[in-house]
This record gives C-alpha cells, sequence and structure tokens, in this order.
C-alpha cells in the first residue's frame, strides 16, 4: 500500500515535509519542515536552521507527499490530474486540502497520530470511533 | 507490499541518508524503529538492511567510516566500530 492521503496516518512520517497549519499554541502556527523524528505525543520537524517539536496533540499539521498519488477515487474530483490532486474519498477523516504541480497535500488533525511511532500501523487512524 | 513493509524502507533510506550527513544519532533511531516495525509485524528485514546495520548499536555501517570491511575466504567480515563483528558469506 502506497503512502496515499487515505494512508498516511498508519505511515511512516519520517522524511516528510509538514507544516503546522494551526495549533492551540500560536507560537508553533506556521512551523514547517521535514519530519525528523516521532515520539508518541509528538513530532520535530527540522526547518534547516533548528529542529522543533510540535505536540500532536492541539495541532493540525499539513504533510506534503512528494510522489503524485494515483488514486482512482480521485478521478471524480478533477478528471484533468487525477494523479496530482489528494481524492476526496468519503470517510477519509484527514481533511483535503488543494494539490500543486506533482504535489499533494494532506491536512490531518495531529491527534490522529497520538500513538507510539511503530504502533501507528497497527493501532492509528483505522478506528471510526472518533 | 503492506504499509510495514514500506516503512521499513523509507525508514532504511532515511537512515542511510542521516548516516550519510553524519547524524548518527537519528540514523540508529530510524534502524531501532525500523526493527520494532518489522518485530511487530513479523517481517523479514530487507537483505541489504541486515548487511549495513550493526546488530549491537543499531549503527548504519558505512564502509570507511564507522565499518571496517574484509574479505577472507569464503567470507566478509564486517567489524562495527562499537566492536561487533559480522560475518556472512558470499553469495
Amino acid at each position: 500500500m502506497p503512502l496515499t492521503p487515505e494512508t498516511l496516518t498508519r505511515h511512516e512520517l519520517v522524511g516528510l515535509h509538514a507544516r503546522v497549519a494551526d495549533a492551540t499554541n500560536p507560537d508553533l502556527i506556521g512551523v514547517s519542515g521535514r519530519v525528523v523524528s516521532e515520539t508518541e505525543r509528538t513530532l520535530s520537524l527540522d526547518d534547516g536552521s533548528r529542529v522543533r517539536q510540535v505536540p500532536k496533540r492541539g495541532a493540525t499539521l499539513e504533510f506534503r507527499l512528494d510522489a503524485p498519488t494515483d488514486e482512482a477515487a480521485g478521478a471524480g474530483k478533477a478528471p484533468g490530474t487525477p494523479s496530482e490532486l489528494p481524492s476526496e474519498t468519503p470517510g477519509v477523516r484527514a481533511g483535503q486540502s488543494g494539490g500543486c504541480e506533482g504535489e499533494a497535500y494532506v491536512t490531518v488533525d495531529g491527534a490522529r497520530l497520538l500513538s507510539r511511532p511503530a504502533l501507528r500501523t497497527e493501532k492509528a487512524g483505522d478506528s471510526t470511533w472518533r | 507490499m503492506g504499509i510495514p513493509e514500506e516503512r521499513i524502507e523509507r525508514l532504511h533510506e532515511q537512515s542511510r541518508e542521516a548516516a550519510a550527513a553524519g547524524d548518527v544519532d537519528r540514523s540508529q533511531e530510524y534502524v531501532r524503529l525500523a526493527r520494532r516495525i518489522a518485530e511487530r509485524n513479523r517481517l523479514r528485514l530487507p537483505r541489504e538492511f541486515r548487511r549495513f546495520t550493526c546488530d549491537a548499536c543499531d549503527a548504519y555501517l558505512v564502509p570507511g567510516v564507522n565499518a571496517q570491511v574484509r574479505l577472507q575466504s569464503g567470507h566478509v567480515v564486517i567489524r562495527c566500530d562499537c566492536g561487533e563483528i559480522a560475518r556472512y558469506p558470499y553469495d
């Protein structure tokens, strides 16, 4: 299963580019960088000059997926460029935002990612009870 | 290929890049996480991953930087800076 907006919450975040779209701590809003480390409750973003540790709880993160996501579900939304836009599959808990050239941006509520990194594949993201 | 395999693959790549950039702690962290994922999901790690990581200290091995590689009759000996020695056959 490739890294798609649907599987992002259970996939590896290290190495992805992320931006804090919203957070309960106003100082963290706008922080962006490569994810370099993950703990149960935080993500570390490296913006090139320093590493910022962002709590997952209370933050809304926007991840950039570099490889164009090839989704059957995306075809209905944008017929011209289905592979460049994140799909709007119903039931996906992660909110979707606009796509750019060959990139897809996925917005995720940080609370979706609250899990130990190794267990996230098994536990986070799939529950319909949240 | 499932998500765990892909996570291991990505971590392998990240670990190699971190080791190449001299970020030893981070590359170790990624190797540990990849091993943990393999353990939890009962997967065999890729051969390249097994050959280029230290069993004892989880370091990503870069020959000439933190690993010494010696070729002997029938097998390769690779020694990590921590002192751990791994041997594997030619194949």
